[in-house]
């Protein structure tokens, strides 16, 4: 029996006047992964925006807690120190911040909230070439700024970068398998593989079954108009590859 | 007849520099006390380069501060930093930028007249700023293309942060072209910062206070990575960003 990580119960959430969410009942176990698919304005992105924190996005009922500490009451930084990670469906580009002054930021920041000290420059590079080598990025890529002039596949290879260096007990990938050719694809799913211990759990949010051909999920979900309608094996993706999302 | 800025000669003044033909100059001005720039009106000659980089940071020399304080003035004074350039001679390249932090009740006015007299030429100027405080900033960018200088590349933008609702920002772009076959644009902006930008820095773990020093370095980088000479880039790069950090102490 897994320990439980997460558990969302009667989520509700909307943007402006609208309700998108609207009752999410979820529970994910210590290491296990859950897909959740659906159509398009189903309420996907806004799940993985209302989970990490996005100031946009307002939750009018329901809970969420992580190991037990009240997620929705923490600010986005502190949902990552607790172990909270999202690969964005929409890299943002920061130009003039370099990759490494970035990621050094983010780490020592989770450092001092930790009360450790910040990590000494041999230490902090010898982490960024091992994660780079990970995700088969070049080294002159730590100097560059910030998603800037990325390809689509460079920009989510750098998330699972960052992903690699932030080492999250959840993973909330949002739609990374989007826009991106096989090769790119290959990369990110052997870098979610690889990443993936029996201690952590990970949220693999897509539209397409593409992504679970490679990373095959323990639960899949079928969320539609702001609700998981169907609860299933990985036989689930399959199945909706055939039928769609129109049956449920 | 065509425009009355236009009809003024390129007339020598006091605080004039002359760029000869095929020569380059290159200045990267710290403003950061109450002296303004050395010259105030650049005449750039055939094929010459011309590149003026401008970094005012009000109130940031401690020693002009204190000169300041002493005299018991309440009142800021206006920083006022007037720069003309003519183009005068075919080729010439006119590159001006600056970066502007105002915090507190600083005052600062940027104006520059671009006068293409002659064809051929192009001048580019970006300035980028932040005003936070109870600060006032007002950039007036006025081109002008004569009726001969046709083939001419004229760009211009100004990007700005506005911090505080005390503070105020003027930005006053304006074209005056007289000849058809030219290409010129400007652009100017003033906004806030980014609340996606923000979210996914926080989303990382950076806390919203650091986050926001580092969409500012982001805000003010396109000019900064301009300034060629590497070490004094460092310099200036680490000078601002000890000043972004103040400001956004400001914004708590």
């Amino acid at each position: 029996m897994n320990d439980i990580l997460l558990k969302i119960s009667n989520l509700h959430a909307s943007i402006g006047d609208k309700e998108i969410l609207r009752g999410i009942d979820l529970c994910i176990g210590r290491g296990e992964i859950h897909a959740i698919l659906g159509p398009n304005g189903a309420g996907k992105s806004t799940l993985s925006s209302v989970l990490t924190g996005k100031p946009q996005y307002t939750v009018t009922s329901g809970s969420a807690f992580l190991e037990g500490k009240d997620l929705l009451a923490m600010k986005p930084e502190e949902r990552a120190w607790a172990g909270i990670f999202m690969s964005f469906q929409y890299p943002v580009e920061i130009p003039g911040v370099s990759i490494t002054n970035f990621m050094k930021t983010a780490i020592n920041s989770k450092r001092a909230a930790m009360g450790l000290e910040p990590l000494s420059a041999g230490e902090f590079l010898r982490l960024m070439k091992e994660k780079m080598a990970f995700v088969k990025m070049k080294s002159e890529f730590a100097k560059r700024e910030v998603n800037v002039g990325f390809s689509g596949g460079e920009k989510k290879r750098n998330e699972i970068f960052q992903m690699a260096m932030l080492d999250p007990t959840l993973s909330i990938l949002d739609e990374t398998d989007s826009g991106l050719d096989v090769d790119a694809l290959k990369i990110v799913a052997d870098g979610v593989r690889a990443l993936h211990t029996p201690d952590k759990s990970a949220i693999i949010i897509t539209h397409y079954k593409k992504l679970l051909d490679y990373v095959h999920p323990d639960f899949v979900h079928v969320l539609k108009d702001g609700r998981i309608v169907r609860t299933g094996g990985p036989e689930l993706a399959d199945e909706i590859e055939e039928k769609g999302f129109d049956q449920f | 007849m065509p425009g009355h800025y236009i009809d003024i000669p390129a007339a020598v003044g006091e605080k004039s520099v002359r760029v000869g033909e095929g020569e380059t100059f290159t200045k990267v001005a710290v403003l950061d006390g109450k002296a303004g720039l050395p010259f105030d009106h650049i005449i750039a000659e055939a094929d010459s380069k011309v590149d003026i980089c401008v970094i005012v940071l009000p109130h940031t020399d401690s020693e002009a501060s204190e000169t300041a304080g002493a005299s018991g003035a309440s009142e800021t004074a206006v920083i006022d930093i007037p720069l003309t350039v003519d183009l005068v001679g075919e080729g010439a390249e006119v590159k001006l930028s600056g970066i502007y932090v105002c915090a507190s009740d600083s005052k600062v006015k940027l104006s520059t007249i671009v006068r293409h007299r002659v064809p051929h030429c192009s001048s580019d100027q970006t300035f980028n700023g932040i005003a936070g405080g109870k600060s006032h900033f007002k950039f007036f960018g006025h081109i002008i293309v004569a009726p001969d200088a046709q083939k001419t590349n004229a760009y211009q933008s100004s990007h700005n942060l506005l911090l505080s609702p005390e503070a105020r920002i003027d930005a006053k772009p304006q074209l005056e072209i007289y000849a058809d076959d030219v290409k010129c644009s400007h652009g100017a902006a003033i906004g806030q910062l980014n609340e996606d930008e923000q979210f996914y820095l926080r989303s990382r773990g950076i806390p919203e206070s650091e986050a926001k020093v580092l969409q500012m370095i982001s805000f003010v980088a396109p000019v900064i990575s301009g300034i060629s000479d590497e070490a004094l880039r460092e310099k200036i790069h680490a000078r601002v960003e000890s000043v972004i950090r103040d400001l956004a102490e400001t914004l708590q």
